[in-house]
C-alpha cells in the first residue's frame, strides 16, 4: 500500500539554484558555469567544483541532447509516484557536454533507446510554482 | 607493495528475518565468534570499528558510537579507539582500508570490525520509500520519481547497451548466486531457481526483474584486522590484504561519466598492481551484487572471464560451485539477503573464510587468492580488494 502521508517531492530552490528554477518557469533550460575557470556545472552548485570560485554565472542551453541511459518504472514506485507508472527516468547528455537526470515524456517515450535524440520541455508540478525540465523524443 | 595487514578471524550470524533477535545480540555474537576464530582473548582487541546502521534503530546506532560493544565484549580499558566508518554497501571494503592503515601505522594493534542491522521487518513499500530518499538528491533527482532501483537500472541499461549483455544473462547471475545460496546455511533463499523463473517476473523498472534484485534481511558479521607480521603468530590461517583500491565517482548517478563500468576498470588495475597478482592467480571472486549487474562490472574489470563478457561467462555456468571461477559464494545479497551496509562485510568475511579453508560445503578447493568488490550509496564508489593466503 502506498503511503499517502508522503507528498510528491518538489525542488526547493536554494540561493544558488534559484536562477535555474526561475529560468525553467519561463521555459528556458540554463546551465551554470564558472566565470573564473569556465567549467560547466551540472547539477548547479554553491561553488565551482573545479576551482571553488563563488563567481558563477548562467548560460542558456540549446535544450537538445541524447539519452545516455534510461529505465521505465513499471510498478513498485515510491508512494508519491504510484499512480504515475509507467514513467521513464533517464540520464540525458546535453549538447553542451553536461548530464542531467530527467523524465522522457510524450510520444514514443515508452520505446526510448540509448542514444535517442531528445529536446527539453517543461512540466509544471501541481500545487507549486516549479516547472520541471523534462525531455521529448525528436523524430 | 609489501603486505602490511591481515584478516585473522571472522564471525557471522544467519541472515534472514529474525524479528526477536536484536541488533545488539547479533553484533555481540558475531564479534565473539570472530575473537574466538582468531584464537584471541578480548584484551587483544584495542580498536572497535562498528559500521553504521541504515535501517535498524537509531538507538542502537548511538550505542555503537558510544562503546556498547566494548562494554559487552570486555574491552574496557583495552580498547583505545571506538569509532565508526560508514560507506553504505562499500563499508566492508572501506573499513578494511581504514583498519589496515591503523594497524600499519602502529596507532593500534588489532581492529575488530562489525556490522549488524535489522532490515527484515521493513515492508516492501517502506523500503521503496526509504530508498527513494537515501542517496537520491532531493532537488535534482527525487522530483522525477527516481530511486535506488532506477539508479541501478540506469547502470544496467547502459552496461547492456555497451556490452551486448542480454536479460537472460543477467537472470543467469541470480541463478548462479542461488546455487551458492543453496549451500550456505546462513542464506535466506536456498531453493534453486532457473532463468525461466527469473524471466517470468515482470519488470519492476526496466531492465530489472524481481529475482535480479535483493530482499531485505537482518544480519551481522565481523572480522578482525591485525598487522601482517603479527598475523602468523595469532592464527595458523592468516589472510593477507594484498591490494585495496577504490575511487569515488559520483553522488547523483546522473553525474556518472562511465555509467556502464563506473571506476571498476581503474581500481581493478590498481589493486592488481598493489598485490603483484594477475587475473590468472585469482581462485575465487567475492563480488558485490545487491543487483545482478554489479558483479558483471567487477568481473569484466578484473579480467576473470577468459576474454569473454562476464554475462556470457556466468550464463555458461563457470561461476557455479565446481566451476572455473566461483563467484560470490555466499549467494550474495540476492540469495543470502540484503543487510544494508552489511552486504560488503559479509562478502569480506566469506573471502577470508574461503582462504582460511573454513567455508564448509562452499569451500573452493585450494583457494589461495581472492578478489572482492564493493560499492556504496547509489554506486558512488568502486572498490576492489585482493586477499591472499600468502604475504608479499
Amino acid at each position: 500500500m502506498s503511503d499517502q502521508s508522503i507528498s510528491r517531492p518538489v525542488p526547493r530552490p536554494t540561493a544558488w539554484s534559484k536562477p535555474y528554477w526561475d529560468a525553467a518557469r519561463e521555459g528556458r533550460l540554463v546551465i551554470q558555469h564558472c566565470k573564473q575557470c569556465s567549467a560547466k556545472i551540472m547539477n548547479p552548485k554553491q561553488y565551482c567544483p573545479v576551482c571553488l570560485s563563488d563567481d558563477l554565472g548562467w548560460s542558456e542551453s540549446s535544450g537538445r541532447g541524447t539519452v545516455y541511459s534510461y529505465s521505465i518504472q513499471k510498478r513498485s514506485a515510491a508512494s508519491p509516484f504510484v499512480d504515475k507508472v509507467p514513467y521513464v527516468v533517464a540520464v540525458v547528455r546535453l549538447e553542451e557536454g553536461v548530464q542531467m537526470l530527467s523524465n522522457i515524456v510524450g510520444d514514443g517515450a515508452l520505446s526510448v533507446q540509448c542514444g535517442d535524440a531528445v529536446r527539453v520541455a517543461f512540466e509544471p508540478v501541481a500545487g507549486s510554482d516549479i516547472a520541471l525540465p523534462v525531455f521529448e523524443k525528436v523524430e | 607493495m609489501k603486505t602490511t595487514a591481515a584478516i585473522v578471524g571472522t564471525g557471522e550470524v544467519p541472515t534472514g528475518n529474525f524479528p526477536d533477535r536484536t541488533e545488539s545480540e547479533a553484533a555481540v555474537t558475531a564479534c565473539r565468534q570472530a575473537i574466538l576464530d582468531a584464537g584471541m582473548s578480548p584484551r587483544d582487541i584495542d580498536a572497535v570499528m562498528p559500521i553504521g546502521v541504515v535501517v535498524g534503530s537509531r538507538h542502537f546506532n548511538t550505542d555503537l558510537i558510544f562503546s556498547r560493544l566494548c562494554e559487552e565484549l570486555g574491552l574496557l580499558r583495552s580498547a583505545k579507539l571506538n569509532a565508526q566508518v560508514m560507506a553504505g554497501g562499500a563499508s566492508g571494503s572501506a573499513t578494511l582500508k581504514v583498519a589496515s592503515a591503523l594497524v600499519t601505522s602502529g596507532a593500534v594493534r588489532n581492529v575488530l570490525v562489525v556490522h549488524s542491522d535489522k532490515f527484515g521487518s521493513t515492508t516492501m513499500q517502506q523500503g521503496i520509500d526509504l530508498f527513494a530518499t537515501l542517496g537520491i538528491s532531493e532537488e535534482w533527482e527525487a522530483p522525477y520519481g527516481h530511486n535506488a532501483n532506477t539508479a541501478v537500472a540506469l547502470i544496467t541499461q547502459r552496461y547492456m547497451h555497451e556490452t551486448g549483455t542480454t536479460e537472460e544473462e543477467l537472470a543467469s547471475v541470480a541463478v548462479a548466486l542461488r546455487q551458492w545460496g543453496v549451500l550456505n546455511p546462513h542464506a535466506m533463499f536456498r531453493t534453486p531457481i532457473t532463468v525461466e523463473d527469473v524471466m517470468r517476473g515482470d519488470h519492476v523498472c526496466t531492465p530489472l526483474r524481481p529475482k535480479t534484485m535483493s530482499l531485505w534481511a537482518d544480519g551481522a558479521s565481523a572480522y578482525i584486522v591485525a598487522r601482517a607480521d603479527d598475523a602468523p603468530h595469532i592464527t595458523s590461517t592468516p589472510v593477507y590484504v594484498r591490494g585495496a583500491a577504490s575511487l569515488v565517482t559520483h553522488y547523483s548517478v546522473s553525474q556518472e561519466k562511465n555509467l556502464a563500468f563506473l571506476a571498476f576498470p581503474e581500481v581493478a588495475k590498481q589493486a592488481y598492481a598493489q598485490s603483484g597478482l594477475s587475473p590468472k592467480d585469482i581462485d575465487v571472486a567475492e563480488l558485490y551484487d545487491a543487483y545482478s549487474v554489479m558483479p558483471l562490472l567487477a568481473m569484466d574489470a578484473l579480467g576473470l572471464c577468459e576474454g569473454e563478457r562476464a554475462g556470457k561467462f556466468i550464463a555458461a555456468g563457470h561461476t557455479l560451485p565446481g566451476g572455473k571461477m566461483p563467484m560470490t559464494t555466499t549467494g550474495g545479497a540476492i540469495s543470502q539477503g540484503h543487510t544494508a551496509a552489511g552486504v560488503g562485510v559479509s562478502l569480506m568475511v566469506e573471502a577470508a573464510r574461503q582462504l582460511m579453508g573454513k567455508a564448509g560445503e562452499r569451500q573452493v578447493k585450494d583457494a589461495v587468492n581472492a578478489a572482492e568488490s564493493g560499492s556504496g550509496g547509489t554506486w558512488m564508489d568502486s572498490h576492489i580488494t585482493i586477499l591472499s593466503r600468502e604475504a608479499r
